[in-house]
């Protein structure tokens, strides 16, 4: 509504010739390299952004990939050992008839870090090329992302506060799995990488895309 | 701070490829390298992949199933499935590298399952943990294999196990257990592994292990026996009942014992016997070593029953073997009719014919197959007159049809038969039993009730009844004469009477009188003779007497003589009186010194006198065994003699009541006369029973 309509008017702050510090907020004109409030490093645009988005996106993807194959959770009682991976585990509780919390962990562990991995590709991807979301549907989606990444590691408090609750020596014990680590190591590139991104590149490829049909 | 901003420096988009490239992609290669040389290590590190083929895959689960050696895990299930045609269950092994050069083609594999038996619990762990899969492999790489079949139970000899491996063959009838312990003293030193049926299946044969250092207790003297079950004995001591211990008494056991010492060690794979029990091993060690019974057959026309398995076979008396099994047979073809033969499979003993060492079955077979050929056959025989029980024997008939064997392969070669023994044997039985039957035992039973009627009749008679009274009487007389005062003086007569015979006697030894005493007793006996002519006539009787004395006085011998004279005097004085009244008075006094002589033999007085009597007699009968001849005329003079006197005293009873006492002498010395009688003539026959007393 209000913001399809403000595409037009729309001016960058590199346009307008000042750069605002990401850290304090403090704007400064264009090629100031080092914030004098903060002292943090100031750029207009952050070029290799969009390397260290993939670099790290990459590496969260190569984590997730053990991370759902390898057991999340090794449960030992007296007689058996049982060791689920993640999509196991669920399934498992669906056949025990917990489908509520059999889907709360298939939301929590695979669908918003499979979201996650999509949508910061999709952000990089859309910084590049023409899209045909709106830059403020793409904001808000990098928004979404940026607040929803801190949650993603339940899994991991789960598996931490199960181990350390049920430690019975012979009789039942529960250790994290090895997927459980590389679970971690997954979200924590992931977050990485939605930090990575610069989300002012957003507004670039709006202001590129205006400017086309002007040189034209 | 000005208004305008400065111009923009783009540089970072001019830079050259690799200096435009972030550092942050160290990360994702490092990754990548951290992952691939994960993959590849874990790639290296993998072992090769086994197959195991088992009967069943009990327990067995993909990825938790381990593969064991001596306990420590080092291999995993990968993956179950089903061997081509459903016929087996194969297990995917996963091996540890390290390992797996040593899983070569002499591998066994097994699956250890709970197992609760008399012995105990054995895998308890699997119960919690789950079946595994134990391997064994020796220390040494061989040939690589990559395709096992498993065993089904847990081997008895595992690879690297110290111990010696013997062989355990069952005697005829005795039993194995499997899976049974072997003990020593109680202590479990080797096990029994799985047994087997041999082939002909008259015995079982097992592999068994005796584990070092026990494996030196084992020398070719050596007896196994069973142990198994409990045996019961009731006995002087009490009932008693036996068993090992309670494993064996439940699932069976072995023991062993050297009997011999033996310096010789028994190799691996050396067959031993198992014997029934302690007895026979022991026995067993003193007979010669048994080898490989063969079989026969015998058919025998009759259907006897009494023929029993284990009956024995016998070869002139000697068992050679025992009757395996009997059943009945119909051969229409080869005998001609539908009729039930006895047909009786024998086990026979090589080693029992006396064929040389280490003869082999077919040696021995050959060996009857000829004798049989010179008519030796088979027939059944009692082995037990009182049991009943039959034996088979095998006897030499002469002149026999000649037979021919089919030794081929597959049938049992037969021993002909000849007509069986049987029959005698009842025959006899028959035989005796009749004689037994035909004994008149009847008519000697009823000759004895008769017998035992006659004799209670005769008892039950009055006369008989009395009879004790009458002798009661008689007793009381003869008692009230040895009490008189005249009885008590015969002792002493009769004891100078004895010396005078004694003197007599010797007399006789010197001169051997004999003959003059028969004429002298000849003229006695005429004298008698007149005596009886006239019962009045007593004083010429006497006068007879004396004239025969003084005739004998005039004889050389004076002592005799003398001594005649004496006698014939003291006659003269009893016979010479003229009341005869005086008569029992003269008894008593001979009864008085009778009486005496017997006190004075009582206290030994006369014992000299009769022993030296008794030597004059000896030497006397002596002289009476030459003249032999001549005693029984004399005896029988002396008989005619006494006869005369009784009747001449019989005479006297006619006048005068002579009392029943002297009567009762009378013939007291009658039979004292005939006992003398048979005296004389037993010492005519045997004159030494004087010396020997009979």
């Amino acid at each position: 509504m209000e913001i399809s309509g403000q595409n037009q008017n729309f001016i960058s702050a590199r346009d307008l010739g000042v750069v605002a510090c990401t850290r304090c907020t403090q704007v400064w004109p264009a090629g100031t390299q080092i914030c004098d409030r903060c002292g943090s490093t100031i750029v207009a645009r952050d070029e290799k952004s969009l390397q260290r988005v993939w670099a790290l996106w990459l590496v969260g993807l190569m984590c997730y990939v053990p991370a759902n194959t390898y057991p999340m959770l090794q449960t030992r009682t007296l007689l058996s050992v049982q060791e689920d991976t993640i999509v196991g585990g669920a399934v498992e509780l669906i056949h025990h008839g917990a489908v509520g919390i059999a889907v709360i962990i298939l939301i929590a562990s695979v669908v918003i870090p499979l979201a996650k991995f999509m949508a910061i590709a999709f952000l990089a991807i859309s910084v590049m090329r023409p899209s045909s979301v709106s830059s403020h549907h793409r904001q808000l989606l990098y928004e979404v992302v940026e607040y929803i990444g801190r949650w993603s590691m339940i899994d991991i408090f789960v598996v931490a506060i199960m181990s350390s609750l049920v430690q019975l020596n012979t009789l039942a014990a529960v250790n994290p799995g090895r997927a459980s680590l590389f679970f971690a190591l997954s979200v924590i590139f992931t977050m990485l990488s939605a930090q990575a991104f610069d989300s002012r590149m957003i507004w670039d490829a709006q202001t590129r895309q205006e400017r086309n049909p002007r040189d034209e | 701070m000005s208004d305008t901003p400065q111009p923009v420096k783009i540089e970072p988009a001019r830079k050259s490829g690799m200096r435009s490239a972030s550092v942050v992609w160290i990360i994702p290669i490092l990754a990548l390298v951290a992952a691939l040389f994960v993959a590849w290590q874990t790639y290296d590190d993998r072992g090769p992949l086994i197959e195991i083929k088992f009967d069943n895959g009990a327990g067995i689960a993909r990825r938790e199933t381990e593969l064991r050696f001596r306990d420590v895990a080092v291999g995993v299930v990968e993956d179950v499935r089903f061997s081509p045609g459903l016929t087996g269950v194969v297990a995917e092994i996963r091996l540890d590298k390290a390992i797996a050069p040593y899983v070569d083609v002499g591998a066994t594999f097994w699956i250890v399952r709970p197992e609760l038996s008399a012995r105990g619990v054995s895998g308890l762990d699997t119960v919690l943990t789950g079946v595994y899969i134990e391997g064994a492999w020796d220390g040494d790489i061989g040939p690589a294999a990559s395709s096992f079949t498993g065993l089904t139970e847990a081997p008895l000899f595992r690879l690297g196990q110290e111990g010696l491996q013997i062989a355990l063959r069952t005697s005829a009838g005795g039993s194995l257990t499997e899976n049974s312990p072997i003990t020593f003293r109680g202590i479990e030193v080797g096990r029994i592994g799985k047994a087997q049926i041999s082939p002909e299946g008259n015995f079982a044969i097992a592999d068994a292990i005796i584990y070092a250092p026990h494996d030196r207790l084992i020398s070719p003297s050596t007896r196994f026996w069973d142990t198994s079950g409990f045996t019961f004995s009731v006995g002087p001591s009490g009932a008693q009942i036996d068993f090992s211990s309670f494993a064996t008494l439940v699932s069976g056991g072995l023991t062993f014992d050297t009997f011999v010492s033996s310096a010789n060690r028994v190799t691996d794979g050396t067959m031993f016997e198992v014997f029934s029990d302690e007895v026979s091993a022991r026995n067993s060690l003193f007979a010669r070593d048994e080898t490989d019974p063969f079989e026969m057959r015998v058919v025998f026309d009759e259907n006897i029953s009494g023929l029993a398995v284990g009956a024995p076979v016998e070869l002139s008396g000697l068992q050679i073997g025992r009757v395996q099994s009997v059943s009945g047979v119909i051969d229409g073809d080869r005998f001609g009719d539908e009729r039930v033969r006895l047909n009786a499979q024998l086990s026979i003993q090589p080693s029992r014919l006396g064929l040389p060492e280490d003869v082999t079955p077919e040696e021995a077979q050959a060996y009857l197959t000829e004798r049989i050929d010179d008519g030796l056959r088979a027939r059944l025989a009692s082995a037990s007159l009182l049991a009943g029980g039959l034996k088979i024997e095998l006897v030499q008939v002469e002149n026999a049809p000649r037979i021919v064997i089919e030794t081929g392969d597959g049938s049992i070669p037969i021993i002909p038969t000849t007509e069986s023994d049987i029959s005698d044997v009842t025959a006899t039985i028959e035989n005796v039993v009749g004689r037994i039957v035909d004994l008149p035992i009847e008519d000697v039973l009823n000759s004895t009730i008769q017998f035992l009627d006659s004799a209670r009749t005769l008892l039950s008679s009055e006369d008989v009844r009395e009879t004790p009274q009458a002798v009661r009487a008689l007793l009381g007389d003869v008692r009230s004469i040895v009490a008189s005062d005249d009885v008590q003086g015969i002792a002493g007569t009769l004891n100078a009477a004895l010396l005078r015979f004694e003197g007599l006697l010797a007399q006789l030894v010197e001169d051997r009188l004999a003959e003059r005493l028969v004429n002298a007793v000849d003229a006695a006996a005429a004298a008698a003779d007149g005596v009886t002519a006239s019962v009045e006539g007593v004083p010429d009787l006497l006068a007879q007497f004396q004239a025969i004395a003084t005739k004998a006085e005039t004889l050389p011998l004076q002592e005799f003589t003398e001594q005649l004279t004496a006698l014939v005097a003291s006659m003269d004085d009893i016979v010479g009186t003229d009341a005869a009244r005086e008569l029992p008075a003269d008894l008593s006094a001979a009864l008085n010194e009778m009486n005496a002589t017997l006190r004075e033999l009582r206290e030994g007085g006369a014992v000299d006198n009769i022993n030296a009597t008794l030597n004059s007699a000896r030497q006397a009968a002596d002289n009476v065994a030459i003249s032999a001849q001549d005693l029984p005329a004399l005896v029988s003079r002396m008989e005619a003699v006494l006869s005369q006197a009784n009747q001449t005293i019989a005479g006297y009873n006619k006048g005068e009541a002579l009392s029943r006492d002297a009567q009762a002498a009378m013939r007291d010395l009658s039979a004292a006369a005939d006992a003398f009688a048979s005296l004389v003539r037993m010492l005519e026959r045997n004159p030494s029973a004087l010396i020997r007393g009979r």
